[in-house]
């Protein structure tokens, strides 16, 4: 395998075997994810680990009568190896299937949605990525990783259903540090890595560390004034999807927002959340073969405007299907703009703290939706509008209905996409649209 | 059957005899997995996948190539960029390793299993169902949830220096939870947190008599919880169960304990630690009651295994003894790195990821005290169980951690339950508050299948045993917006 047009022929070719495989009423919903991928571990500017990922799995939804079963089976990339093992895999579903319960909320499939996009790069030669990512950096403490190449997520089913995405992405996702401990975190990430474009992230970073050179602030516990950048929010979106505003957890007591949907909270008027798939970083379809619209209001002028609703809590609930994934998460979320113009956001915070990044959120009391996290790198002590220092690391413990909602004071007017770096089992596509907040009182507890 | 790896490792050498040295490691997992939400089976899953990384070493660097391809056309081609990767950082790389990283160890290592054969489908899907139906002890339960995850690796590794290993790692896991609502309270209580009753070994831990009446507990307790009082906000001694010492135990020791982490490898991401190479043989971490030990060698325990994955034998050692650090958790690559002791623990969450310093089996010693004798000795305290919440700064210091299921400590007897009970802390000054350790009847062990770090990312098992322990002095507080 080498490539997209590889990936997609062996989607193709899976997707017609599989199918030809049914038999009498069974259904069939199959998904395909696929990478072809380069990674550099590095640290102090040196190589730590490097090496070549060729991945490709198939995952199979499948149906016969009210039974409903699922497999993923990896893929060898060889055709009469794979047909073989998707077929296998479907003669033990069908083994399988028969010894369950019925599925009283079982969906067949019957969307007959087809996408297809495919966005194509230039990457660096395999050979090229250690001088390439690290010659720049020389003479910076210069830590994290490099990815690069090709990933694929198909979708089909058996009512006709055919979605394709392809992309050829990279990223350098990496932070900078001083002999003090304090830390620049940045990234260089796209479709084309161009030289003169990561030469000048990297002079960015070597200015932002100047800040770190001052004396740390020690903050007591207590309400700051804090302007969160959109990194740092980039930290919190996740906070919309676990626990987050799917139906079924809403329905059944799981969601931090069941105060919003009751009205008993509410977040900010300049506070709203869509999800927006004009972003272009991650398909609209799921793993149903179901197309998303192209944006989904969830949250409008601080109140809930929408839930997400997989077909199967549509069918459960008998409300209607949003073509969210099983999981009922967010995807390609964008938070409204404001009027805050960031080039004022020092200005407009007076005395507090600018918070570049957020590290290790975690629900601290779901019900209330408060959330814990840490503020980490490069976070500042401003005051009257000038930077003093960095802080030294402090703990936050907050209501988002009191950070996005009272709390919130201003919401700037840029917005930064920012792309999904995470790499647990496979390169993960997707990103968010973010702007900055003012936060007017941001509770650190330690 | 496994495939013949020392024919594909032919195949390899053959396709690039500029490698200095070339490593196999395949692995393959098969997993199946049943949950069912308020009795409706919700899912049924399996999934079946293998794979090859395959290691070439070229003037002291260590290059790799993953791949499905087990043709040996396929493990040629992979040789070849394995190759490509460590010629290309050659010279460039934190350390000019060895191949003293890469020992010739030959083993044969399996989970110890009593019940090899699955109980008949439906057998498991009563269990589900019933569960469900033992969660939900009344009105004010508004979902119930039963899953049952069972699953095979097989790690293997050939090497052109000989090594030869072969393992298989077998493993069961049951999670049970049932949330309830009085109003605006919402309260989830579960069976040792999710996925934290996952352990080697066979279907005999498919205890569905001793599972049940476990989930009436927990639905019990669920409704207990939403009309108890709320966690006071105060600094009092607080005694932890087994079921959240796990949790205690792997952030504030197992995470600051990597030495990957002192050397700066996790900076990026996961993060540093307070702890410094330096400190390896000297550091009070703790209270003279404190040990800690890394043992690959429990029976059950999920992170148990005969070597890690670069080939280094696993064996009992102790990490903290009498509260100093004595040892930390750097496998062979730290090691040369750091010049500082370490363990067998360089693995990898798939064939797809290089392996990484990380925890294996991480336990606390069990001390002397009865349970009886710690709650005796608690004038003004609170018992938590079950982690709900966990969340650490990155250089594993500042953290706050919250449970399911808190009771009241007065004047040395438990009182009164509480809800949404939290505490937070510093790691160092923490654990040197640690004031009673619970003997051997106060001991239990636990799964934790989701410890993430790494880049790129990995998910690994680990597993963590403790008794219960009491601390002073800790800020302890409740819930509410």
């Amino acid at each position: 395998m080498s490539g997209a047009a590889d990936f997609k022929t062996q989607f193709d070719a899976i997707v017609k075997l599989a199918l030809g495989e049914l038999q009498g009423d069974e259904a069939l919903s199959l998904t395909f994810d696929a990478e072809r991928s380069a990674f550099m571990r590095f640290n102090n500017c040196k190589v730590r680990q490097t090496g070549f990922v060729d991945q490709a799995y198939v995952g199979m939804k499948f149906f016969r009568g009210a039974k409903t079963y699922r497999l993923q089976v990896g893929l060898s990339g060889d055709q009469a190896a794979d047909a073989a093992t998707v077929a296998d895999a479907i003669s033990r579903a069908r083994v399988a299937s028969a010894l369950l319960p019925d599925d009283p909320y079982q969906v067949r499939p019957t969307s007959a949605d087809t996408s297809d996009a495919s966005y194509s790069g230039k990457l660096l030669a395999d050979d090229a990525i250690p001088q390439k990512v690290l010659g720049p950096a020389a003479g910076l403490d210069f830590t994290g990783i490099y990815s690069q190449g090709t990933i694929c997520r198909g979708a089909a089913n058996s009512a006709g259903a055919r979605h394709w995405f392809s992309t050829d992405t990279f990223l350098v996702d990496y932070s900078a540090w001083l002999p003090n401990g304090r830390a620049v975190k940045s990234s260089y990430a796209g479709r084309d890595f161009v030289d003169a474009d990561y030469a000048a992230r990297l002079s960015a970073t070597r200015m932002a560390l100047e800040n770190l050179h001052k004396p740390e602030v020690a903050l007591k516990p207590g309400a700051y004034r804090a302007f969160v950048t959109a990194d740092a929010l980039n930290e919190l979106i996740t906070f919309f999807s676990w626990n987050g505003l799917g139906e079924r957890g809403l329905r059944q007591g799981e969601s931090a927002y069941l105060a919003l949907k009751e009205g008993r909270e509410s977040m900010s008027p300049l506070f709203s959340l869509t999800q927006d798939f004009t972003l272009g970083v991650e398909p609209a379809f799921n793993g149903e073969g179901e197309l998303a619209a192209d944006t989904l209001e969830l949250i409008k002028g601080g109140k809930l405007a929408n839930t997400l609703v997989s077909s199967r809590s549509a069918k459960q609930y008998g409300i209607a299907s949003n073509a969210a994934t099983a999981w009922e998460g967010v995807r390609s979320p964008a938070i409204g703009s404001g009027a805050l113009p960031e080039a004022d956001a020092l200005k407009a915070l007076g005395t507090g703290v600018y918070v570049s990044n957020f590290h290790y959120l975690n629900w601290s009391d779901t019900a209330s939706a408060r959330v814990t996290g840490m503020t980490r790198f490069s976070c500042l002590w401003v005051e009257n509008g000038q930077v003093v220092g960095p802080i030294k690391d402090m703990r936050w413990d907050e209501s988002l209905y009191a950070m996005l909602g009272s709390k919130l004071e201003a919401v700037t007017k840029e917005r930064h996409l920012i792309v999904e770096s995470a790499t647990y089992e496979a390169r993960q596509v997707g990103g968010c649209l973010l702007p900055g907040l003012l936060v007017n009182g941001l509770t650190f507890t330690l | 059957m496994r495939h013949d790896l020392k024919r594909l490792l032919d195949a390899a050498a053959a396709a690039v005899p500029g490698a200095e040295w070339l490593g196999l490691r395949r692995r393959r997992g098969v997993q199946r997995l049943y949950m069912a939400r308020d009795g409706v089976l919700e899912q049924a899953v399996e999934t079946d996948d293998q794979g090859v990384m395959l290691e070439a070493f070229f003037q002291g660097q260590f290059g790799y190539a993953a791949t499905q391809d087990l043709s040996p056309e396929g493990i040629a081609r992979a040789a070849s960029r394995a190759l490509t990767a460590a010629k290309a950082a050659a010279g460039k790389g934190v350390h000019a390793f060895s191949l003293d990283v890469r020992p010739a160890t030959k083993l044969v290592w399996e989970t110890p299993r009593a019940r090899l054969s699955a109980p008949a489908a439906d057998a498991v899907f009563g269990f589900l169902s019933g569960a469900c139906t033992a969660l939900k002890v009344g009105d004010k339960i508004i979902q119930t949830a039963a899953m049952v995850e069972s699953g095979t690796y097989e790690y293997d590794i050939v090497s052109t220096n000989g090594a030869d290993i072969s393992q298989t790692l077998h493993y069961l896991g049951t999670s049970m939870q049932a949330i309830a609502r009085d109003g605006a309270i919402v309260q989830r209580r579960s069976a040792f947190g999710p996925r934290g009753l996952t352990r080697q070994g066979g279907w005999e831990l498919l205890d569905t008599s001793a599972l049940l009446d476990k989930a009436t507990s927990v639905g019990e307790e669920a409704v207990e919880l939403v009309s108890a009082e709320n966690c006071p906000s105060d600094t009092r001694t607080l005694v932890l169960m087994p079921d959240q010492m796990m949790l205690q135990i792997h952030e504030s020791v197992g995470h600051p304990l990597e030495v990957d982490r002192m050397l700066g490898d996790e900076r990026n991401f996961a993060g540093f630690t307070f702890v410094k190479l330096a400190d390896v043989g000297s550091f009070q971490y703790g209270s003279e009651l404190m040990n800690i030990s890394y043992d690959p060698t429990v029976r059950g325990e999920l992170a148990s295994y005969g070597a890690d994955e670069i080939g280094n034998l696993a064996r009992k050692e102790f990490l903290i003894k009498d509260g100093v650090l004595v040892k930390a958790l750097g496998s062979l690559e730290s090691q040369a790195r750091s010049g500082v002791p370490g363990v067998a623990n360089q693995r990898a969450s798939d064939w797809n990821r290089p392996p990484i310093d990380r925890m294996a089996n991480l336990n606390l010693e069990p001390g002397s005290s009865s349970f009886k004798d710690i709650i005796a000795g608690v004038q003004k305290g609170v018992l938590m169980r079950t982690n709900r919440s966990w969340s650490i700064d990155d250089y594993r210091n500042k953290f706050q951690f919250g449970c399911e299921y808190g009771t009241l400590i007065e004047n040395g007897k438990l009182t009164r339950t509480v809800r949404d009970p939290n505490y937070r802390g510093v790691s160092s000054s923490f654990w040197r508050n640690l004031s009673a350790v619970g003997d051997a009847s106060t001991f239990e062990f636990f799964g934790t299948p989701n410890c993430g770090k790494g880049e790129p990312n990995q998910v690994i098992f680990v597993g963590h045993a403790s008794p219960v322990c009491a601390f002073n002095d800790v800020e302890v507080f409740g819930g509410a917006k």
